[in-house]
C-alpha cells in the first residue's frame, strides 16, 4: 500500500494538479481569512465552513487522474501482475489525494496560528469544524475515486465526480423545496388540515436532509461533537471504495 | 515452471481462448506464434494474473495464480504490448517503484538495479524522464520493470513491436543472455523472431493449440516439399511442360504472366538425391529462356498453419 500512496503523492507534484490544487486552496482560503480580517470578526469555522463550498472544484481536480490515467496509460497492468493487492491500490491512491488534503489545510492552520498571534481566539468549535472537514474530503474524495475508476477519461471522471458533489450540496435545496411543494400541494387541495400538511412536509424533508453530510455535521462548529456524523460519513466513504475496489476487480473478468 | 490446464476465456459470446493446456518448463524459451486475435495477448494476461480466466487453472511454481496470487506472481515478470511506464518519472525512480511493488529488500536494492540497468543497458538514461526516451528505450526500461525483482519466469508480449532492426537484434541478443538464468515465455506473430531464440513453440489459431513443437520439429513437419519461384523470358507452355518432365518435380504453377515474361511457383518434393534446381537451369538455358530470378519461397506462417491445422 505504501508504495502506491508513495507513487501517487508524488505525482501530484511531479505534474500541475497538486500545485494548482493548493494554490487554489491557498488562494480562496486566504480571501476569506483576509474578508475576515479586515472586519476584525475572525472567525477559523466559518472559513472552514466556506471552504467546503469548494470541494466542488478541488476534489474533481484532485481525484479526476487517480485510477483514469492507470487505464489510459496502460499502468493498470501492474496492479494486477505484482504482489500487491487491489486493496492495497485503493487504499494507497486513497490516502495519497487525502494527504495532498492535509498539505492544503496547512494554511488554515497558518490562519489559526496568525489569529492567536493577532490576539483572536481559537474556540473548540474551530476544531470541531477541522474535524468536519477531513470526514467530509474523506467523503468526497471516496466519491472521486469511483468516478475515476469508472472511466479512462479524466474529463468524464472529473464531471461525474462534479455532479456527484453538486447534487449531494444541493440536497438541503431540494429537501425544501420539496416541502414547499407537498405543504402548497395538500394545502390547495384541501386533502388534509395545513397542520398536518406542514408536518407532512416537515417530515420528507427530514428525511431527505438525513442524507446530507453537511446539516449532519452543522453542530461541530459550535462545539457539540457527536459520533453518529462522523459515522456517517465514513460509512459513505467506505462505501465508494468498496464499490471502486469492486470496479478494479472486475475488470479482471470482463476487459475487452 | 508454469503449467496451463484447460484454459478457457469468454468475452461475452466470443472464445478468445479455448481449451489451452500446455507447460513452460525451467529453463526454456517459449514461442508463442499466432495470427492477431489468435488470443496470444489473453493468454498471457492469464498467465500473469492480469485477467481472470473463465475455466482452467494456471499454476506458478506450485502456486495457482488465483488461489495464491502473492506467492506465484512473485516468480512472474511480465512486460505486457504497451509497456506500462509512467512517463512523469525518471527510469530509477520507476525501478524504484518498481521495487516497492515487488517487495525487494532496501539493502538489495541499489546492486539489483544498477545489474537490471547494466544487462538492458539503461544506465546511461537513468535520470531521464520516460516520458522523454525513444520507443526503444522505454521498450527496454519495460523489460527492466519486468526483471526488478529477480523473477524466475519472464513473460515478454511482442517485445520487438514497432523497435528498428538494429533494436530488435538488440532485444533479442539481451533475451538470449536472460534465458540462461530465466524461463521465458515470449510472443510474436514474426517466425524468424521465434526461430531466432525459441527452444519450442506454441502455435495458436482461433484460441486453440494449433502445435507445440520444437523448432525442428516444426520444420521437419514441413519438409517434404519446397518451394521456388522462377521468373524468365520466353514460351510459357513449352517452359511448363519441360519443368514438369524433370524429376522431384511434384507440381509447377504459372503464377503471373506479361507478354513474354513469365512467373512460375515450382513444387519440389526434398527426397530426390539430385537437386531439381540445377535441373531447372539446364533446361531453361538449352531452349534459350532467360531465367531472370531463381530464389525459393520461405514458408509463411499462414504455410504453417495451413499445413498443421489443414
Amino acid at each position: 500500500m505504501f508504495a502506491i500512496f508513495k507513487r501517487e503523492l508524488l505525482s501530484y507534484f511531479r505534474n500541475p494538479t497538486g500545485y494548482i490544487a493548493i494554490a487554489l486552496f491557498s488562494f480562496i482560503s486566504g480571501v476569506y481569512f483576509i474578508n475576515l480580517l479586515t472586519r476584525g470578526a475572525i472567525n477559523i469555522s466559518s472559513e472552514i465552513t466556506q471552504m467546503r463550498s469548494f470541494f466542488i472544484i478541488i476534489v474533481p481536480i484532485v481525484t479526476m487522474g487517480l485510477f483514469s490515467e492507470d487505464r489510459r496509460r496502460g499502468t493498470e497492468v501492474l496492479y494486477y501482475t505484482n504482489p500487491i493487492t487491489l486493496f492495497d491500490v485503493v487504499m494507497g491512491k486513497f490516502l495519497a489525494a487525502m494527504s495532498l488534503f492535509f498539505i492544503m489545510f496547512i494554511n488554515v492552520f497558518i490562519h489559526m496560528i496568525m489569529t492567536k498571534i493577532l490576539g483572536g481566539v481559537v474556540v473548540t468549535g474551530d476544531w470541531g469544524t477541522v474535524i468536519v472537514f477531513f470526514f467530509l474530503a474523506a467523503l468526497f474524495v471516496a466519491l472521486g475515486c469511483f468516478a475515476s475508476a469508472l472511466t479512462d477519461s479524466q474529463l468524464i471522471s472529473a464531471i461525474v465526480c462534479f455532479v456527484f458533489i453538486l447534487v449531494i450540496q444541493l440536497v438541503s435545496t431540494f429537501a425544501s423545496f420539496l416541502e414547499t411543494g407537498v405543504v402548497t400541494l395538500l394545502e390547495t387541495f384541501n386533502i388534509v388540515n395545513s397542520e398536518t400538511a406542514n408536518a407532512i412536509g416537515s417530515t420528507i424533508s427530514d428525511a431527505i436532509n438525513w442524507l446530507d453530510p453537511f446539516t449532519k455535521t452543522n453542530n461541530f462548529r459550535y462545539g457539540v461533537f457527536s459520533v453518529i456524523p462522523l459515522f456517517f460519513c465514513i460509512s459513505i466513504a467506505v462505501f465508494f471504495l468498496y464499490l471502486t475496489f469492486r470496479i478494479l476487480e472486475k475488470k479482471r473478468w470482463s476487459q475487452k | 515452471m508454469i503449467e496451463i490446464n484447460n484454459l478457457v476465456k469468454h468475452y461475452g459470446t466470443k472464445k478468445a481462448v479455448n481449451d489451452i493446456s500446455f507447460t513452460v518448463n525451467d529453463g526454456e524459451v517459449l514461442g508463442f506464434l499466432g495470427p492477431n486475435g489468435a488470443g496470444k495477448t489473453t493468454t498471457m494476461n492469464i498467465m500473469t494474473g492480469y485477467l481472470s480466466s473463465t475455466s482452467g487453472t494456471v499454476i506458478v511454481n506450485g502456486h495457482d495464480i488465483l488461489e495464491e496470487p502473492e506467492l506465484a506472481k512473485k516468480d512472474i515478470g511480465y512486460l505486457p504490448e504497451q509497456p506500462p511506464l509512467y512517463n512523469d518519472m525518471t527510469v530509477i525512480e520507476y525501478l524504484n517503484f518498481m521495487c516497492d511493488l515487488k517487495k525487494v529488500r532496501k539493502n538489495d536494492r541499489k546492486s539489483m538495479l544498477s545489474e537490471i540497468m547494466d544487462m538492458v543497458k539503461i544506465n546511461n538514461v537513468s535520470d531521464r524522464l520516460i516520458g522523454n526516451l525513444s520507443k526503444g528505450y522505454k521498450q527496454r526500461v519495460g523489460i527492466a520493470q519486468a526483471l526488478v525483482g529477480d523473477p524466475k519466469i519472464l513473460i515478454l508480449d511482442e517485445p520487438t513491436v514497432g523497435l528498428d532492426p538494429g533494436q530488435v537484434i538488440e532485444i533479442r541478443k539481451l533475451v538470449k543472455s536472460l534465458s540462461s538464468s530465466h524461463s521465458i515465455v515470449i510472443s510474436s506473430h514474426i517466425l524468424s523472431e521465434i526461430q531466432a531464440v525459441c527452444d519450442r513453440v506454441v502455435i495458436l489459431n482461433r484460441g486453440k493449440v494449433a502445435a507445440i513443437d520444437s523448432i525442428d520439429g516444426l520444420s521437419r513437419r514441413l519438409s517434404g516439399t519446397s518451394k521456388f519461384l522462377l521468373t524468365f523470358r520466353g514460351s510459357d507452355s513449352d517452359a511448363l511442360a519441360k519443368i514438369k518432365m524433370l524429376s522431384g518435380i511434384q507440381d509447377a504453377t504459372v503464377r503471373r504472366s506479361e507478354g513474354e515474361y513469365h512467373e512460375f511457383e515450382i513444387l519440389v518434393s526434398n527426397s530426390t538425391k539430385t537437386d531439381p534446381r540445377e535441373d531447372i537451369f539446364f533446361v531453361m538455358a538449352k531452349a534459350g529462356y532467360p531465367i531472370l530470378e531463381f530464389r525459393s519461397l520461405d514458408p509463411t506462417l499462414e504455410e504453417i498453419f495451413l499445413s498443421i491445422t489443414g
